[in-house]
């Protein structure tokens, strides 16, 4: 499949580890149509499958990350026309993917944007970015996951205020808020996404899939499920030869090669 | 840029001027006017060509804040006013475009700067005035605060017993008060001829270069050291990168003048 909507590297800055998605419709601020959607889902899948990736990240452009959904696609939709499309398809995959998704956010990252990011793994923002679910401001309200993704970052009476006034919460604040990992000068976005993804395409590639799938299931389990389900996947590194590497090399002082067995 | 009616601007070499031209209300900013300045300093900052942006007025003063006969602001009977909105809406994009444009903005302080025109002045990033001038908060005498972020550049400059002094008693700073407390960066003769040359010396540099320094040190007055260890990292890995730096390094070594490009 080649793309139309979509720019995919393999190698980011030549790492052998680290690859890329960058939405790239800077015209209409990177909207999510439903054919963006369903390139970037199938560019993961194929990112998946590639044993080289470790680390993926997800990017826009400076004046945006993406400023929403298509709206031109769906304002005449009847509620009938958006099961029978089902449009949303796409979205249901987002969690499907087991290597960590960066979201490197500069400029807007609203309603559909603002779902996307929060689907990620973690966010890194430019210091100009700026989160938001203006979906009520035109009548109706967020669709793919904002209501509980948003909610559960930074609590609900934060949640319910922008949610409910569609104001946009800026970078520096979604950091406070643990909506953002990190925030960094817009300019050195990119560059600083990248020392992270090399920082965790150096780790251990099963330990940290492991590692994402228990972090991830905090959301879903209770405490007492979510410790058990981290227990089982603790042992489960202990059946790598990473992690044996790991543990060797920590007691010789030196540094671990990783090989993601 | 002909399509202005309460400001001009002229371009001297590298440098985008703008002139408040309302002297017969000493250059108070109506809403129009605000938003001429604004979209000045847009078009500058779009135009590669200009490396640096001048504010200064015409006549006796640089800026006497906001027009007061102004529908906006003008209470008038059984009406209420919202200044918050103005504030939203006209003088903080006027105080944030000056602050977050790339290019260095000076002001060439020509006259008395009052109320939200001081705030003005004090968002420039650097600051001439003749000997003698005059800066007036003047909020408080007409029953308001001070605004448009001049809270925050007063309190870091002149402590807060000194800050509540001026904003409260409503007695004009001069010059020599604004030069002591770190305020202005010179006392000039011709303000504007001052503002020209150090920008001509701006013009030169690196533009990446200049805006990060900008934005760092806007960015080291409110945060921890910790973080500003971490921004000096990451900005510095970014301009480590660029062309400018390559330039830079190779006319040092060859002991020419370096030419910038902006990349």
């Amino acid at each position: 499949m080649s793309y139309q909507h979509i720019l995919v590297q393999n190698n980011f800055r030549d790492h052998a580890h680290i690859a890329s998605i960058q939405l790239n419709r800077p015209k209409v601020l990177n909207a999510l149509s439903s054919a963006v959607m369903n390139e970037v889902v199938d560019a993961l899948w194929k990112l998946e499958d590639d044993m080289n990736v470790r680390v993926i990240i997800l990017t826009g452009d400076d004046r945006a990350f993406a400023a929403g959904a298509d709206i031109a696609e769906m304002q005449n939709d009847t509620p009938i026309d958006q099961i029978a499309k089902n449009r949303m398809r796409s979205w249901n995959f987002l969690t499907s993917f087991s290597k960590p998704i960066i979201a490197a956010v500069n400029g807007f990252a609203l309603g559909g944007g603002c779902e996307l990011a929060m689907a990620c793994d973690m966010i890194i923002a430019g210091d100009k970015a700026k989160f938001g679910q203006p979906e009520i401001k035109i009548g109706t309200i967020p669709g793919a996951g904002g209501t509980q993704r948003l909610t559960r970052a930074i609590g609900k009476s934060k949640a319910m205020y922008y949610i409910l006034t569609g104001d946009m919460i800026p970078a520096d604040v979604a950091f406070e808020w643990g909506l953002v990992a990190k925030v960094v000068p817009s300019d050195t976005l990119l560059q600083e996404t990248y020392e992270v993804a090399k920082n965790i395409a150096a780790k251990a590639p099963i330990a940290v899939k492991l590692a994402k799938e228990a972090v991830n299931k905090s959301f879903e389990m209770t405490l007492k499920d979510g410790l058990d389900f981290e227990r089982r996947n603790f042992y489960l590194t202990f059946s790598s030869l990473d992690q044996k590497e790991g543990m060797t090399a920590f007691v010789e002082k030196r540094e671990a090669q990783f090989k993601g067995n | 840029m002909s399509e202005f009616q309460f400001i001009k601007t002229i371009t001297r070499n590298k440098t985008g001027i703008i002139t408040i031209n309302r002297p017969e209300v000493y250059n108070a900013l109506n809403l129009a006017s605000k938003f001429e300045i604004i979209n000045a300093i847009k078009s500058y900052n779009k135009d590669q060509a200009i490396r640096a942006i001048i504010i200064t007025g015409e006549g006796k003063a640089f800026c006497s804040g906001q027009d007061l006969n102004d529908r906006t602001v003008k209470p008038e009977s059984g009406k209420k006013v919202d200044i918050g909105h103005t504030l939203i809406t006209e003088w903080n994009p006027l105080i944030m475009a000056i602050r977050e444009s790339e290019k260095i903005v000076t002001a060439a302080i020509n006259g008395v700067c009052a109320g939200a025109g001081l705030s003005v002045a004090l968002a420039c990033d650097l600051k001439f005035a003749k000997a003698g001038n005059r800066f007036i908060s003047g909020f408080t005498q007409i029953g308001l605060t001070p605004d448009a972020g001049m809270d925050h550049i007063l309190v870091r400059s002149m402590g807060y017993s000194k800050a509540l002094e001026f904003c409260l008693t409503g007695k004009a700073l001069t010059s020599e008060d604004m030069l002591n407390y770190g305020l202005l960066n010179t006392i000039a003769e011709d303000p504007l001829a001052s503002a020209l040359e150090m920008s001509e010396t701006i013009a030169d540099l690196a533009p990446l270069s200049v805006k990060t320094v900008k934005n760092n040190l806007q960015y080291a007055q409110d945060q921890h050291f910790n973080n500003v260890l971490e921004r000096e990292i990451a900005t510095q890995r970014y301009l480590g990168n660029s062309q400018d730096y390559t330039e830079g390094v190779t006319a040092f070594l060859e002991k020419r003048k370096a030419l910038f490009v902006g990349k």
